[in-house]
């Protein structure tokens, strides 16, 4: 694609050579990145995506917890946002008013029929009995219920940090209806809107990649560059080490792992926390080999020496000389794993050992996926698992344009 | 007398004898070949690393609630027979689980090196081998059946994939026409096309997690108002053994086909994207070296050119994967076991992990996952040093 673009440019752009042969790594990657048409939609995509998640309270037009379900539009389909019907074009978006009729069940045909449990039983079959069936809403297409943008709704926390005191609450959100609630991907069982869920999940589930993460690249620190920089004895115990933990699969691990969380008594945000841990330690072996490979060809170089001939510590060393050599490999690395570390954690939730159903979480939210009542009569719940397959392909797809942009020799061709 | 001492000796310290007779002929051997001494450094790292994996496995076992007196003891109270905490002690230490865990995992580790014992299930109430049986086999052909699918799927769409994307020669070949290379550019252009839905078609295989694929199938096929090949076999071959009256059962056996390719599918799309994304960042990385650009420069060209210096090439470090790869596929296997209603090694798995905190015969699964993945690495180190000039060169040379 690139390639189409550069020949129908007519002026080829003369190379600034003092700006590319003075380019740090990070912006050399950048330029290399920036050439990539997929991964920079991708890249987009993505940044959009978290945005959405991260400023979810904002975004969403629904509280997404039990507080904010609607009780009286509960297994609701879809509420269509419109511009125009039969009844006249409008500038402001809107959407129908949804009524739920009264109960029709009509009793007395078991009383008519002897009041046998036959006559139950029949009424049973008939569905009229079951929850989709007694969630059957009426569209009225000649009350419109108007879109109203930036409208106060309950107070959220926008950004909290505790270390320095500062606490930034707003009551206003992007948008919101007339008399009610604007439910766009429908609800679920218990009337909780299910797009504002899926908003609140994506944070959840991205932070918690990003603890995973965090903790994935201490460990891997740790054990590669130890192991890279002392080498011998020490090197060769970490790496049998990590040799056998890289054998075991790691997802009957984690399993045992988050059986032992759910004995215990802790809160959902130590469980949380706890679970983000659990993936990210485990998770050294392959970054930790590489690191130590590393460290291993570079602790010999002479500015190594004259680092330790300066009297710098060990310590210093590895932080200060060896990680910073290797620091975009690193980088692009995490961002690779992310897929995996937010596949790890739906598969956990999927088992039912991850985080549970209060919380939002993509792995709770697909996890509703198997329930077969949610299959037959209410597809809308679908909605989280289109979000999660995107998120996951956008970070796939800058994670592919990364690493070939990380590879110092990828533009010698050029 | 003294024969039958013998025998029971050696029926019960079988595998010992032949770990050791195998150790001491590649030690005969490697006394006069580089190459064996090579061999011999390999095995003797493999059982470290089983050792230690053993280690890791038993003491990750620990972390489960409950043991094994406990769940003797529960089962004997559904019997009618009234426990008090006294006898779970007592039974605690009849089993010997008041022991220090090192000790018992001593016990553990000589019970299977001497005689492949995997140890006793508590809530199954027998020994683990038994439990076992053929269903780790099961597991072990799903995985080669979801491995040998990615690999038919991801190294000639990889190769594919690198191929089309990396030609700039053709862009900027100024032998040729402006018309010339304007038809290049367009054909360039349509490759990466090309590319790029190849790989959305192999993430798609990533990033829908198998076991919501393997529930889409299914609703497929509910919506079409068929059976969903849930399980291995239908009903009605399930109790049917494989050789009746008239010879073998062919019914039994496309019966079998009809159920086997939702897992193998499900676990083979999800391995395929990995796998894709490897071959093809093997062949761009081959391709983009001198001697690709030497062989181009003497006139081989098209797929004479790839087949014989990138591809060829590449297939070594991938053929050294093979381990890890089945270690990965394997991890996948459970969730889509728990889905699909399989009842093979994977779904014991879960079983013993999250319902009834069996912690040996979870650990006996994970040990022998991580036995085959170290014996696959152990099979691809050598046959890589044998044939591989490159990897010849590299660790005979680094041995000395």
């Amino acid at each position: 694609m690139t390639s189409l673009i550069a020949r129908l440019r007519t002026t080829k752009q003369p190379t600034n050579d003092d700006a590319y042969y003075t380019a740090g790594q990070f912006v050399l990657i950048k330029n290399r990145f920036a050439r990539k048409t997929s991964g920079v939609i991708a890249g987009w995509l993505l940044f959009s995506f978290l945005l959405l998640g991260f400023f979810a309270p904002f975004f969403a037009p629904v509280d997404p917890s039990i507080r904010g379900a609607d009780a009286s539009y509960q297994r609701g389909a879809p509420q269509a946002i419109k511009f125009w019907d039969e009844n006249g074009f409008s500038l402001r978006p809107f959407a129908y008013t949804y009524n739920k009729p009264e109960a029709k069940l009509d009793f007395s045909a078991l009383l008519s029929a002897g009041g046998g449990l036959d006559a139950l039983d029949a009424m049973t079959e008939s569905g009229a009995l079951d929850s989709s069936e007694q969630n059957r809403y009426e569209i009225r297409r000649d009350q419109r219920r108007y879109l109203q943008f930036l409208v106060k709704g309950w107070e959220y926390q926008v950004i909290e940090i505790e270390a320095l005191g500062i606490e930034l609450r707003w009551n206003r959100h992007l948008f919101g209806i007339d008399n009610g609630q604007i439910h766009i991907m429908g609800t679920d069982e218990d009337g909780k809107d299910i797009f504002s869920r899926t908003l609140h999940a994506i944070w959840v589930t991205v932070s918690i990649a990003i603890v995973a993460l965090i903790v994935k690249l201490m460990v891997s620190l740790l054990i590669g560059g130890t192991s890279g920089y002392f080498g011998g004895r020490v090197d060769s115990i970490l790496m049998s080490f990590t040799e056998a933990v890289r054998v075991i699969p790691a997802i009957p691990v984690y399993l045992a792992c988050a059986v032992m969380l759910s004995s215990l008594e802790i809160t959902p945000t130590q469980r949380y926390f706890a679970i983000a841990v659990i993936i990210g330690a485990l998770d050294f072996a392959a970054l930790g080999r590489r690191l130590r490979t590393h460290i291993l060809t570079e602790r010999n170089q002479d500015y190594i020496l004259a680092a330790q001939l300066s009297g710098a510590s060990s310590g210093r060393i590895i932080w200060r000389h060896l990680v910073p050599s290797f620091s975009s490999y690193i980088i692009v690395d995490t961002l690779i794993n992310f897929p995996y570390v937010i596949l790890a954690e739906t598969s956990l939730s999927f088992l039912g050992l991850g985080l549970t159903d209060p919380t939002n979480s993509l792995g709770v939210l697909l996890q509703k996926a198997q329930d077969p009542d949610i299959q037959q009569n209410m597809v809308w719940q679908f909605f989280p698992v289109l979000i999660f397959v995107v998120l996951i392909m956008a970070f796939v797809f800058v994670g592919d344009a990364l690493r070939d942009a990380a590879d110092p020799y990828s533009d010698q061709k050029k | 007398m003294l024969l039958d001492t013998l025998t029971s000796f050696l029926t019960d310290t079988w595998l010992f004898w032949v770990l050791l007779s195998v150790g001491g002929l590649l030690f005969w051997k490697a006394r006069s070949s580089q190459y064996f001494h090579y061999i011999l450094n390999r095995y003797i790292l493999a059982l470290i690393t089983l050792l230690l994996v053993s280690g890791i496995v038993f003491s990750l076992m620990e972390v489960l609630p409950g043991d094994c007196a406990e769940k003797i003891m529960a089962y004997k109270n559904t019997q009618g027979e009234s426990i008090s905490q006294a006898d779970i002690d007592a039974e605690r230490v009849r089993l010997g689980l008041d022991q220090p865990m090192p000790v018992r995992w001593l016990s553990w580790v000589s019970e299977l090196t001497l005689n492949g014992d995997l140890g006793y299930s508590c809530a199954k109430r027998q020994s683990v081998n038994l439990a076992l049986g053929d269903r780790f086999w099961m597991s072990f052909w799903f995985c080669i059946a979801g491995l040998f699918f990615a690999y038919l799927i991801a190294v000639p769409f990889g190769i594919l994939s690198a191929f089309v994307i990396n030609q700039p020669w053709r862009d900027h070949n100024p032998h040729n026409s402006k018309l010339q290379r304007g038809v290049n550019t367009l054909g360039l252009t349509s490759n990466k096309l090309l590319d790029l839905l190849l790989r959305m078609v192999s993430y798609l295989g990533l990033a829908l997690p198998n076991f919501l694929l393997a529930l889409t199938i299914i609703l497929l096929f509910v919506f079409a108002g068929e059976s969903a090949p849930v399980g291995l076999f239908s009903d009605q071959w399930k109790s049917e053994p494989w050789f009746g009256d008239a010879g073998f059962q062919t019914g039994k056996l496309t019966d079998f086909l009809a159920h086997i390719w939702l897992p193998i599918f499900v676990i083979g799309w999800a391995a395929t994207a990995l796998q894709q994304q490897t071959v093809r960042a093997l062949v761009v990385d081959e391709s983009n070296k001198l001697y690709v650009e030497a062989a181009r420069a003497r006139g081989v060209s098209g797929v004479a050119l790839w087949v014989k210096y990138p591809v060829r090439h590449s297939i070594s470090p991938l053929f050294n994967s093979v381990g890890f790869d089945f270690q990965r596929v394997f991890n996948d296997l459970p969730i889509v076991a728990v889905v699909i209603g399989l009842t093979d090694a994977a779904a014991l798995l879960i079983e013993a992990l999250a319902l009834t905190n069996d912690q040996e015969l979870a650990a006996a699964i994970l040990f022998l996952v991580a036995l085959v993945v170290i014996s696959m690495n152990f099979i691809t180190d050598s046959v890589l040093a044998a044939i591989d000039p490159r990897v010849r060169k590299s660790v005979l040379a680094g041995g000395q």
